[in-house]
């Protein structure tokens, strides 16, 4: 199977999208002539024009808000935030706006296909306020649904999917699998929302995980196989709603499990996770369960640091001993 | 040396007509531009004392803000309502504080309101409306020095300063109100945003002054008559088709044919009665009067209008004077 | 200006109706029988019969919280509307809006916004919608004073100005923002001539004049649909009773008060189609009558009608494919 890039994948979903269905437009910031800041709307411009491709001032609220609207009358709107921190000025249209209004007016709106997609994480050395993952805020919005793929595979069947939804859902880009490559089938085919997927089998021990440190959690696993240790890797893909079934069947198989999230160690996915185990496998679990994810402070520039606040494979190789020893 | 009063109206220029016709958008800060201008032309001449119209926007507060002038200002003791009443007021207290003239900020509307109470008090009026006869466009310094120059002859009575007529509006031999540039009846309505730019409703139109280069109403009595400014007489149109047609600019950027069935000039003192009625009368370009059936009512035209600085004669006879010349 | 003497009556009889809608909202609070919070627009009547008026049916109307009768004027069910206000599941959003998110999309009436300033931006979706759907209609969005200030004010009236939409923006200014005077938090005495700022038309009308409000939107709404771009009105007016129903106004006086409703809306029109020989006071008393009887029928419909039942609390929430939601 030929293989091409996370941005390419994203690209070829909207594209396909885009020439299937009139109604689906991309707008933001730099997104039209200029291809996006990391270029993945590149060439849509080019080939749909300015009504279907459209640039933007910088205005989140006004970028969100044509985007409620336009999906409140039919359209499907697919806005772009430049980066998810950025998303904190535009908050409310993601948190009150969008996931509210088809409950606060009866249903009397059925459908509000608004993908947003926005970019999101670390290690681009871009500092505080441009590298963060806050995908954690959004999981707690009923009526919201938050996406985040690993893959290029992925990536091109979860957008798929989201653009078909009719639900408001964030679809996150981690930046730093943007250039990565993998297999992509060239046909349309569909992820379904709110399934993970055991990206790795195995039966010692659960790692759970999305985006980029799911690839950290592969590598630990390759490491720890290398030591006797088998274990199952289990990629999260939508982050709410959560698969509760897919983790409750690898954990009472292995009976450990780590959760590792690139965001902040304070709150976030992670900590929904082992809810759901403790809810859901508790009598099963042979030792607690342990997660992996940034340290509690603020994303530094100096590249040393930036790298030691951020999870790594070693501290996921780490946690699994502590659990295992 | 008397002293000067300056009303300068915020509301001017923010109507509907904005949108109906292309009305220029004299914004507030432009205003307290002008009114700078016109204090530095006061004080030049040695006026002493300003009398100011307070208003919403704080006009006169903003133009003195920083001003370097020898002379005082003093904002008359009234509370702004925000409405052309305001103006009225205003004058009415100018003209008995003895001011030797009023300078106004705005349009036809705001020297209306103004005319209804100066009395003698000559008015000086710079044009910041929509729809301007009356007032002229001048710059601000000029405007202020010739107030000056009128303050300085205010115990003469100098040729500068002319009688503009008036149109009136009577019921029986009461006067009911006024117009200083035209009067206009249409079909009955509502009074509703006041600016009027329907040709289509319009009957009969009475004019104070019809120049071909007049702006709005006044035009169409320009284009059939092409009478002078200080021609001393009426027009009065009967809309509708008949004689000819006439394609005038009723509003700025709004060029109409106006179809027209009867036209004359009339003589000051004749009362021409409003023919049909109920009706709707608008005064210088604003509605004003609700006619019912049976109403009877007449517009004449009166030559003891206001009276008007004309302010290229009275920097002309000043300089011709010696007046701009400083001692050696 | 045309207006037959059929819609005239209507117009007249409308404002009534919202008068007595409002008050008899007032008497419930005494009452203790309404729950929440109501905010009455008693006073503004001219403002909702006036744009209601000067706008087609197949425009679209986003309002405030003060808008109860902007959506009765747009000719929604009276009794449904109390019924939601009630919270009762015959009510338009089934009980799970309330006053402060009533809606009739039946009516093109998006409704009241919890948040001060989403409207607007929304609105700008809406019009995008209707420019692409070329049939001449056009998104109006109104908001008070206090949200004039909202950075999506400027964000909305930007873009609308730069993508050209047949968006119409207008400020009802009541002069208070819950305590707030307008004259303390507004740097400019005319919020229209905010309107200068993006290079689109701003007009001041006198809200209280139900005739001069709507000329001011019929004629702009003609120039909009012309293509001339988006425009601003402010419509200057006042509110009687408090910010929210309850509060006392320690922040007015009662003189003050009385001034304002020296300037009765309704007292007014009632005037003028009297002058104008449009009705009689037996016509104007009829018209009463009815709306009376009309209201009645609405308090007793919400009396008879039941609570939602808790399965509601999950409908709405997600669209999904094949199933009844």
């Amino acid at each position: 199977m030929r293989e091409i890039t996370f941005i390419e994948a994203i690209r070829e979903a909207l594209r396909h999208e885009m020439s299937l269905d009139e109604n689906v437009f991309v707008f933001g910031e730099d997104v039209g002539g200029f291809g996006g800041c990391f270029g993945v709307t590149a060439g849509l411009y080019q080939e749909f024009g300015p009504d279907r491709v459209l640039d933007t001032p910088i205005s989140e609220s006004a970028i969100m808000g044509a985007a409620v609207g336009a999906a409140l009358m039919g359209l499907k709107p697919v806005p772009e935030i430049m980066f998810i921190d950025f998303t904190t000025v535009c908050f409310d249209y993601l948190t009150n706006q969008a996931p509210k209004v088809r409950y606060m007016c009866g249903g009397q709106v059925k459908k509000l296909p608004l993908v947003v997609r926005t970019t999101s994480g670390g290690w681009i050395r871009a500092a505080g306020q441009h590298s963060q993952s806050l995908e954690g805020w959004f999981t707690q919005v009923p009526g919201l649904k938050v996406v985040m793929p690993s893959t290029p595979n992925d990536a091109k069947g979860l957008l798929l999917a989201s653009l078909r939804d009719n639900n408001p859902v964030l679809y996150i880009e981690e930046k730093a699998l943007y250039g990565t490559a993998g297999p992509v089938p060239e046909e349309e085919y569909l992820i379904p929302l709110g399934k993970a997927e055991v990206k790795k089998e195995g039966s010692d021990v659960t790692l759970i995980s999305y985006a980029l440190m799911l690839h950290k959690c592969l590598e630990a696993a390759e490491q720890l196989a290398g030591e006797g240790v088998n274990a199952e890797v289990i990629d999260l893909r939508t982050l709410s709603p959560l698969d509760h079934h897919t983790l409750a069947a690898s954990v009472q198989k292995t009976h450990k499990a780590v959760v590792v999230q690139e965001a902040y160690e304070m709150a976030g996915v992670a900590g929904q996770v082992v809810k759901s185990i403790m809810d859901h496998s508790f009598d099963y679990l042979d030792a607690p369960v342990k997660t992996v994810a940034a340290l509690d402070t603020i994303i530094p520039f100096s590249p040393p640091l930036e790298d030691a606040m951020l999870p790594s494979t070693g501290k996921v190789v780490q946690a699994v001993k502590e659990i295992l020893g | 040396m008397k002293p000067v009063g300056i009303i300068a109206n915020p509301a001017s220029g923010k109507d509907i007509r904005r949108l109906v016709a292309y009305g220029s958008v004299f914004d507030n800060n432009e205003k307290v531009n002008i009114v700078r201008r016109v204090i530095l032309g006061l004080d030049s001449l040695g006026v002493r004392n300003v009398f100011f119209m307070p208003d919403f926007y704080g006009i006169g507060i903003r133009a003195m803000d920083g001003l370097d002038v020898s002379l005082e200002v003093c904002f008359l003791q009234m509370e702004p309502e925000g409405t052309q009443d305001d103006s009225t007021r205003a004058a009415q207290l100018m003209n008995e504080l003895g001011v030797a003239c009023i300078i106004t900020l705005g349009g036809d509307g705001t020297n209306r309101a103004v005319a209804k109470t100066c009395r003698n008090t000559p008015v000086l009026p710079i044009s910041t409306g929509t729809n301007n006869v009356f007032p002229a466009v001048v710059e601000g310094t000029l405007a202020g020095i010739a107030a000056g120059v009128t303050a300085l002859n205010s115990a003469s009575d100098p040729s500068f300063v002319k009688r503009v007529p008036r149109l009136e509006i009577r019921r029986s031999a009461q006067l009911v109100d006024m117009a200083l540039v035209d009067v206009v009846v249409s079909e009955a309505g509502f009074i509703a945003s006041r600016a009027l730019w329907d040709v289509s409703k319009i009957r009969e139109i009475f004019l104070a002054r019809a120049e071909p280069e007049n702006i709005g109403f006044s035009s169409i009595g320009g284009l059939l008559c092409g009478l002078t400014s200080d021609s001393g007489k009426g027009v009065h149109i009967i809309i509708g088709e008949g004689n000819c047609r006439v394609k005038a600019p009723i509003a700025p950027g709004l060029i109409r044919t106006v179809p027209i069935k009867q036209f004359r000039v009339f003589e000051p003192g004749e009362e021409i009665p409003i023919s049909q009625t109920p009706a709707m009368i608008a005064v210088d370009g604003e509605r004003e009067l609700v006619v019912k059936q049976g109403d009877r009512l007449s517009v004449a035209l009166n030559l003891e209008g206001p009276r008007v600085v004309d302010i290229a004669l009275a920097l002309r006879q000043a300089s011709d004077k010696g007046l701009f010349f400083e001692p050696q | 200006m045309e207006l037959p003497k059929e819609k005239l009556l209507e117009m007249y009889k409308t404002m009534v109706a919202i008068r007595g809608f409002e008050e008899s909202l007032a008497d419930a609070v005494t009452d203790g029988t309404l729950p929440g919070f109501v905010h009455l627009g008693v006073g503004q009547e001219a403002v909702h019969v006036g744009v209601c008026s000067g706008l087609r049916s197949t425009d679209w109307i986003s309002s405030t919280h003060r808008d109860h009768g902007m959506i009765l004027a747009r000719g929604a069910d009276i009794k449904r509307m109390r019924a939601e206000i009630f919270g009762k599941a015959t009510g338009y959003c089934k009980g799970k809006g309330g006053s402060m998110h009533l809606a009739a999309f039946d009516k093109r009436a998006p409704g009241c916004n919890g948040i001060l300033g989403p409207s607007q931006t929304i609105n700008n979706g809406i019009a995008l919608a209707l420019k692409k759907e070329g049939a001449g209609n056009i998104a109006a969005v109104i908001f008070g004073d206090g949200a004039a200030h909202r950075g999506e004010f400027h964000e909305a009236l930007n873009l609308a100005a730069c993508w050209k939409l047949p968006a119409l923006a207008i400020c009802v200014n009541n002069q208070f923002a819950i305590s707030t005077c307008v004259d303390d938090v507004c740097a400019v005495e005319d919020i229209a001539a905010r309107a200068a700022a993006y290079g689109i038309p701003g007009l001041v009308a006198d809200g209280n004049d139900v005739m001069a409000v709507y000329e001011a939107v019929s004629e702009t709404a003609k120039s909009i649909r012309e293509g001339k771009g988006p425009a601003l009105i402010e419509l200057k007016t006042s509110r009687w009773r408090g910010h929210f129903e309850g509060d006392p106004q320690p922040y007015r006086t009662p003189e003050q008060i009385l001034e304002d409703k020296k300037k009765d809306p309704i007292a007014r029109f009632a005037g003028q189609l009297l002058e104008q020989g449009v009705a009689t006071e037996v016509t104007l008393q009829a018209l009463k009558k009815e709306a009376d009887q009309e209201l009645q029928e609405a308090i007793d419909f919400t009396d008879r009608s039941a609570y939602p039942s808790e399965e509601e609390m999950f409908t709405d929430l997600f669209y999904e494919e094949g199933r009844n939601v």
